[in-house]
């Protein structure tokens, strides 16, 4: 630090002194860095659109479909209709949604007129249970590599 | 500034703060403006330590539509608070021009919140023509998706 201007004669230099400046800018680069990948995420979910007026012809119900239900008192997780764990212990409805999904790789099990995996997976649930146990399902569901996942809300219990 | 210890010796052994302090305050005056710009929207109470959802950067985005449950008796979408049947047409005009694949919104509803206030207003979006719907979660942190292999 410290430049000699001019010759002997002059009395104080006039120099800028950078070194805080750059310090608070590469406190402010850090600080952005950190920031930066805090990125939110979701999870997608499907839902019907709103039905046309068109009558409904030949609908097939889908052997293939599985539905994932909660029980509102006992908290306990059902896939089509067999008991799995409950919302505390998502582990069991994971593991077996995984077998059942790597069952239907090796079989090929396709969906309809694809030759996509079925994985599609619908979560029922009372409207009095929290969201927050709902999204743990979905979580776990997502998990064993469940998609698209589809949301039912009409006909719904309390 | 600088205190003079013992007499003779001409090198002086303190540290000088002073820079550090500045360095400080000026950590501290920005996380102070930037907290609360970060937010946007009512603040909610969202799900944690999910394993499995997928990031996405529009959630971020002004031109996205968020729909906010902070508790079971208010719907929000950005600040303003909606009654539920205001909500579609709100979605719908925020929904104008935008092409099919985006045409998604996102719900952020807290944890203690009735799964059929959320159901109300998925019912309320699908009504405006949308089926694709962005629950979201926060992820754990360090945990890569078993999905994705």
């Amino acid at each position: 630090m410290g430049m000699s201007t001019g010759g002997g004669s002059g009395g104080a230099t006039p120099q800028i002194n950078v070194t805080p400046l750059i310090d608070v800018l590469l406190v402010l680069l850090i600080i952005f860095m950190v920031i930066t990948p805090l990125k939110p995420s979701r999870f997608e979910a499907k839902v019907p659109a709103e039905p046309k007026d068109q009558p409904q012809v030949n609908v097939k119900p889908n052997p293939l479909t599985l539905v994932v239900a909660i029980n509102k008192e006992t908290k306990g997780i059902t896939l089509n209709n067999d008991p799995f764990g409950d919302v505390t212990d998502t582990d069991k409805l994971s593991s077996k949604l995984q077998q059942i999904f790597k069952e239907r790789e090796t079989n090929g099990v396709f969906r309809e007129n694809t030759n996509e995996v079925e994985k599609t997976i619908f979560i029922k649930s009372p409207k009095s249970v929290r969201y927050g146990d709902v999204i743990k399902v979905i979580d776990a569901a997502k998990a064993a590599g469940a998609a698209p996942i589809g949301l039912q809300i009409d006909d719904l219990t309390q | 500034m600088g205190m003079q210890i013992g007499g003779t010796n001409e090198f002086n052994s303190d540290i000088n703060v002073t820079p550090m302090v500045d360095v400080m305050l000026v950590l501290l005056i920005i996380f102070m403006i930037v907290t609360p710009l970060l937010q946007q929207g009512v603040s909610v109470n969202l799900p944690r330590d999910m394993i499995s959802p997928d990031e996405d950067g529009d959630i971020a985005k002004d031109t996205s539509v968020i729909v906010a449950i902070p508790d079971n008796s208010n719907f929000y979408i950005g600040k303003e608070q909606y009654p539920l049947d205001a909500l579609g047409d709100v979605i719908k005009k925020r929904m104008e021009g935008k092409t099919p694949d985006k045409r998604i919104v996102y719900i952020k509803s807290g944890v203690d919140v009735d799964y059929g206030r959320v159901v109300q207003a998925i019912e309320t979006i699908r009504k405006q023509d949308i089926d694709k719907i962005g629950l979201v979660a926060d992820k754990k942190k360090g945990v890569t998706d078993p999905s994705k292999k």
